[in-house]
């Protein structure tokens, strides 16, 4: 009697923790990586974007390599995501591939631009956004500090006097300029102007960029998410770029709170994706691997927040954690990434080597935010090889 | 986990309350001394063993000790609320003598897999004395309970043992929020 007790007991506790095992939480794989082969990464999707500059500055949208359609649609934000990211990329690797292919697109960028006299602003065909406009100035901030290079400064005071004309008084953001900045606001154009803000004031200091930015900031951690509609906090990536790369002055317990807040939304996110194998009942309840931008933004904004926890003690209990992660995320992102043997296989192996496709289908931003999130990741890698 | 709240998961999952209601009893109704000291033993020494071994148990099973937490939420979720409603466990057949400690006290009754999950996650984030200490403390308020015998005081001991399951649902919500959260 006992022995039957017991077996139904058993059975029933094994047939639990298979059920837990497989939908609740599977294994989280982490692929090890090097800090070498991180590089290498970056230098192969860098390689991705700059093959694929255009004659007129733009960049290759997408590619899908299933139906073998380069994509027609074209989007002027994340062109300028671009821009910015490759200048990262020369910031971080001194590759002048990735300066000359960042000019191309800032090139382009420049003769759109808007005088309005007070301010200036790129304006492509039919818009004029906050969020194109920060990741242009991001992206000249980066290149400045890269290059030492002052001749767009004057661009860049006007495009940040922009930025901060499209602000509300409660530190919220305008999504777009139409003879005014008009009452709406896009998912990220906010943490997007607070980052620029924050890096021109690194490379203006004492003309009040800061102060400009922490208005957003403390927006963003107070009110954006309520006032915005949305029933759970923005994992936002731009703002912990902007937490990150703020005056240390600037940086108040309620912002390092917000930063603590963002390092665990990136994390849930980051466990989530090694759990995705996207195969047999995994798929089912995991389905397929995130979409590389969307990992990829994950993988920046813990990036940018080890930047900040290395920096600030109030984080310091949450650095191990931050830099798991980050070593977890980049192993996955290099595991993905079409190989050089991959891509000779394709019928267009120019527009699959170093990229990463979600289902088939590839576009600028998933390289940009994976690249962004592997340079993050190097100094991550490279203290851990050095056992530190 | 706070250490107050470490001692509330515990004594939510070994719910003394519940949990006394399906002792091996003396002919007078009262819980069996032997039984009860050899199971609460083994149950605490399991717990202790667990916690020790949470993190090659984890990394084997190759989940974060944050993302075990949601688990050990889930678990508790379902655990906390099947006692709820099924307030008295069911019957089990004894062993003889002190082995009635080994079944039904320890195994079923006392190491149930809330218990074996909280153990887990609490090892891994709370350190192997914190969760001994904690799971002998839950243990100890069984001990307490042992004489307590009649019909209204056994009524009184399920409502008791119902509040307990609740917390328990409490406490798996609190941590999968907290697992999710987590960095």
């Amino acid at each position: 009697m006992v022995r039957r007790r017991l077996a139904v007991h058993l059975s029933a506790l094994l047939v639990g923790a298979a059920v837990v095992r497989i939908a609740v939480v599977p294994a989280e794989v982490c692929p090890q990586v090097t800090a070498s082969e991180v590089r290498s990464a970056v230098d192969a999707a860098a390689g991705w974007l700059e093959r694929n500059v255009q004659p007129d500055g733009r960049y290759l949208y997408g590619y899908d390599r299933d139906t073998g359609v380069v994509s027609g649609d074209y989007n002027e934000v994340r062109h300028a995501g671009i821009v910015m990211v490759l200048y990262q990329v020369y910031a971080a690797t001194g590759a002048a591939d990735a300066l000359a292919a960042g000019d191309a697109g800032l090139h382009r960028a420049l003769g759109q631009l808007l005088d309005h006299g007070d301010w200036v602003a790129w304006a492509p065909p039919g818009e004029v956004t906050s969020g194109g406009n920060a990741l242009l100035l991001a992206g000249l901030a980066i290149r400045r500090t890269a290059t030492g290079d002052t001749i767009h400064d004057a661009v860049m005071r006007g495009l940040a006097r922009f930025l901060v004309a499209m602000q509300f008084p409660d530190g919220s953001v305008s999504s777009d300029w139409r003879d005014r900045p008009i009452a709406t606001h896009a998912l990220y154009s906010t943490g997007e102007t607070a980052w620029a803000l924050a890096l021109v004031d690194r490379e203006f200091p004492g003309e009040g960029w800061g102060e400009a930015a922490v208005r957003t900031v403390d927006y963003m951690v107070s009110e954006r998410d309520r006032a915005e509609g949305r029933f759970s906090r923005l994992p936002d990536h731009w703002a912990a770029h902007t937490l990150a790369d703020l005056r240390p002055d600037l940086l108040t317990d309620r912002r390092i709170e917000y930063a603590r807040r963002l390092a665990g939304y990136f994390s849930i996110r980051i466990r989530f994706e090694s759990q995705r194998l996207g195969t047999g009942i995994n798929l089912l309840l995991r389905w397929y691997p995130g979409t590389p931008a969307g990992f990829g933004t994950a993988g920046e904004g813990m990036g940018a927040l080890r930047r900040l926890a290395s920096d600030d003690p109030r984080l310091a209990d949450v650095a191990g954690g931050i830099d798991d992660r980050i070593a977890c995320a980049v192993g996955l992102m290099v595991d993905r990434q079409v190989t050089p043997q991959e891509a000779a296989q394709a019928a267009r192996p120019d527009l699959e080597e170093g990229a990463w496709f979600y289902r088939g289908h590839t576009q600028m931003d998933d390289q940009q935010h994976t690249i962004t999130a592997l340079l993050e990741a190097l100094p991550v890698l490279e203290a851990r090889e050095a056992g530190g | 986990m706070t250490g107050a709240l470490l001692v509330v998961a515990f004594a939510a999952a070994f719910n003394p309350f519940r949990s006394r209601g399906a002792l091996p009893e003396t002919s007078d109704g009262r819980g069996r001394a032997v039984p009860l000291l050899v199971g609460g033993a083994l149950a605490v020494a399991s717990v202790a063993a667990l916690a020790w071994w949470s993190g090659p148990v984890l990394r084997t099973l190759q989940i974060t000790p944050e993302t075990f937490k949601i688990a050990a939420g889930f678990v508790a979720v379902l655990a906390g609320g099947y006692a709820f409603v099924v307030a008295v466990p069911s019957a089990e057949p004894e062993l003889g003598g002190w082995r009635a400690g080994v079944w039904p006290v320890w195994y079923p009754r006392l190491l149930g897999p809330e218990v074996i999950v909280l153990a887990l996650t609490a090892g891994a984030g709370n350190g192997v004395a914190a969760t001994s200490w904690s799971a002998a403390a839950a243990v100890t308020a069984l001990f307490a309970l042992a004489p307590v015998h009649g019909r209204v005081t056994r009524r009184v001991l399920v409502w008791f043992g119902r509040i307990l399951s609740a917390a328990l649902v409490v406490v798996g919500v609190w941590l999968t929020i907290d697992g999710i959260r987590d960095v």
